[in-house]
């Protein structure tokens, strides 16, 4: 059984369908008068994902109750019991406590720009990138696997390359003087000067964002109908016209899937600023993911967890509404 | 040069005449065959200018790892004038990063196969069997997805502490199986749903039970699914660095990224070596990626359309 040739099934799969077009729904109510049989089967459906719901149960909800109940409270990590405030920790941070709330409302302001710029850049490049590679008919597979790398390498090791070549003597500022672009180039390093600093986040970030959003335009487009562009080409639509107004358009579900992703990880995301930066210079890459970073694991002895806790609901509640916000606008679209 | 209004694909994929289109005169004709090298030009350049922009950071993560120390700090040259394996092998050996990467394998083999051997189950429940719930619970881990990783990351340090499993691998991978949930049931499911029911009626009818069904018939014909769902974790468990930072203590458990912070963490760090470190870290899941790529592809071009 496990050796047979897969095409034969899969061809098999395909006559049978073809001239069965019966929906699923038909075999489950021939099966409905044997009890015995749907007793079995919801047994065994409970035993299948027992497992992932057991670890869900554990890792994923206890965590989840615990915390939502910590954002309620004072704790250091330490001290034998919690104390509760109610909502303070929330007022603390948004706006209350001197100490927190301008800090949060700086990485908060940082935070959007990055949700602003890295989705916009990421379907600037993406998008034409995917045509273009589309285009392509030599070395398609090879500069599809050169683009990838970016996305395999993810993680601190590439994240401590692009430390090194954004040094004030690194490769960028070489190659800007080269290019005879001296005057651009950053003698603090792109990522000592303030100025500088958030914007080249937001670079580093697109870099690793445009790998997983061409491929899913690159596989978008190859489910578009091609007599649809012929179609368009025949009536006179030139190339940019072509891409531009019927490609842009029949792709748009695919761009709400990448906006949606690169919203959401612009939101929560921050590693790539813990390495790189750590907020710095001064607190001007400091984002809301970092911030709450900062406050459940590096204050030592202060009682900051709660606060850590209810930072991280507040970006939770920020990732619901756009997710929501986002599939909306994918169903009225659509 | 303007791009000509045949593009140069259309024109590529439909060879033969095309009545519709009058033939240009011969000037005009002259003028297309121009213009479309010259798009073709074009886009070439645009794709290797891209390409260089990929590899930007890791060319020169290799570069520095075979450059010395002396030449490391001129810097300047893509290229080193005295290519040397002193500084990767001095790396290898001066950090323990044997031990590292054993640990780094251990921990990713455990996340893999657990996440394997558990979503496929999962899934197949979720895409084969019918029992009450189950769309719930579907839903249930679908929405996993929007929960932040740094919402969950304190309870579970905390929670790992109460269980005295805090600072161990098995501590890192629960918690990193549980969080590819949403991916995993997701490519699993869509592949399982994918498989022709007759086969399963087929084996009922033989005698064969659930167990031997999921299997004997599922699991094989799933293959290219499970390669992607274990790619899709190896890649971000390798890389993982957040929450092992916060979990190891013992430099005895560390995994490649970690050995590499402490690499960058000493008080002048040399980029030689630092990136001989970050090119141990990335060279396997490259190579591991290059094999398994078309897996990977195909796996996510399945997502999308499911």
């Amino acid at each position: 059984m496990t050796t047979a040739p897969r095409p034969a099934l899969t061809e098999a799969a395909a006559a049978g369908r073809g001239k069965d077009p019966r929906p699923a729904g038909t075999g489950r109510l021939g099966r409905a008068p044997r009890p015995r049989r749907r007793g079995y089967e919801s047994l065994s459906g409970y035993l299948f994902v027992a497992p992932a719901v057991v670890l869900f149960l554990v890792m994923g909800l206890y965590t989840v109750g615990y915390g939502f109940l910590l954002s309620f409270a004072t704790w250091n990590g330490f001290s034998p019991s919690w104390t509760w405030v109610g909502l303070q920790n929330y007022k603390d941070l948004l706006w209350a406590n001197p100490m927190y709330a301008p800090q949060v409302q700086k990485a908060a302001i940082h935070t959007f720009y990055v949700m602003v710029a890295v989705p916009l850049l990421t379907v600037l490049v993406s998008f034409p990138l995917a045509i273009l590679l589309n285009s392509a008919k030599r070395f398609q597979g090879v500069l599809r696997s050169i683009y990838f790398v970016p996305y395999v390498t993810s993680g601190i090791a590439v994240f401590f390359a692009w430390t090194y070549i954004l040094q004030p003597d690194g490769a960028v500022n070489s190659l800007l003087s080269t290019l005879g672009l001296g005057s651009l180039s950053q003698p603090q390093g792109w990522l000592g000067n303030p100025h500088t600093a958030l914007p080249t986040m937001i670079v580093v970030t697109v870099w690793g964002a445009v790998p997983v959003s061409m491929l899913l335009y690159l596989t978008g487009l190859q489910t578009v109908d091609r007599n649809l562009l012929e179609a368009a080409q025949l009536d006179g639509a030139g190339w940019w016209r072509t891409n531009a107004s019927v490609v842009w358009p029949l792709l748009r579900p695919i761009t709400a899937i990448v906006v949606l992703l690169n919203l959401r990880d612009s939101l929560q995301g921050f590693q790539t600023f813990l390495v790189m930066t750590n907020g710095g210079p001064g607190d001007h890459t400091n984002v809301l993911g970092l911030e709450a970073y900062t406050l459940a694991f590096l204050k030592d002895l202060a009682p900051t967890l709660g606060l850590a806790s209810a930072l991280g609901w507040l970006l939770f509640a920020a990732a619901l509404v756009i997710a929501l916000i986002n599939l909306r606008m994918l169903r009225s679209r659509t | 040069m303007t791009l000509s209004s045949t593009s140069p694909t259309a024109d590529a994929r439909t060879p033969g005449p095309r009545p519709a289109v009058p033939r240009p005169a011969e000037p005009g004709r002259l003028r297309t065959v121009l213009s479309r090298y010259g798009a073709r030009l074009i886009i070439g350049v645009l794709l290797a200018l891209y390409g260089v922009v990929s590899l930007y950071p890791f060319l020169w993560m290799v570069s520095a790892a075979f450059k010395n120390q002396i030449e490391v700090v001129r810097g300047g040259h893509l290229i080193p004038h005295h290519p040397t394996f002193d500084t990767l092998v001095n790396t290898w050996n001066q950090l323990h990063f044997f031990r590292y990467f054993v640990n780094s394998i251990e921990v990713t083999a455990m996340t893999v196969g657990l996440t394997l051997v558990v979503y496929a189950a999962a899934g197949y429940a979720f895409a084969v069997l019918d029992f009450p719930g189950r769309g719930a619970l579907q839903k249930m881990f679908v929405a996993l997805l929007f929960v932040p990783g740094i919402t969950v990351m304190l309870p579970i340090v905390l929670l790992e502490n109460k269980l005295s499993i805090l600072g161990t691998h098995i501590g890192l991978v629960l918690p990193f199986v549980n969080g590819g949930a949403p991916l995993s049931i997701l490519l699993l499911t869509g592949a399982f749903s994918a498989v022709p029911r007759e086969l399963r009626e087929a084996a009922r009818v033989d005698g064969a039970n659930e167990f031997h069904i999921f299997t004997r018939i599922y699991l094989p014909l799933a293959q290219p699914a499970l390669i992607t769902v274990g790619l899709l974790t190896v890649i971000p468990t390798w890389n993982e660095y957040l929450l092992t930072s916060v979990s190891l203590n013992d430099p005895s458990t560390y995994t490649l990224p970690l050995g590499l912070q402490t690499l960058a963490s000493e008080s002048v760090p040399h980029y030689n070596s630092l990136m001989a470190g970050a090119l141990i870290v990335v060279v396997p899941v490259v190579l591991l990626f290059l094999s398994l790529q078309r897996y990977f592809v195909n796996g996510l071009v399945g997502a999308v359309k499911g």
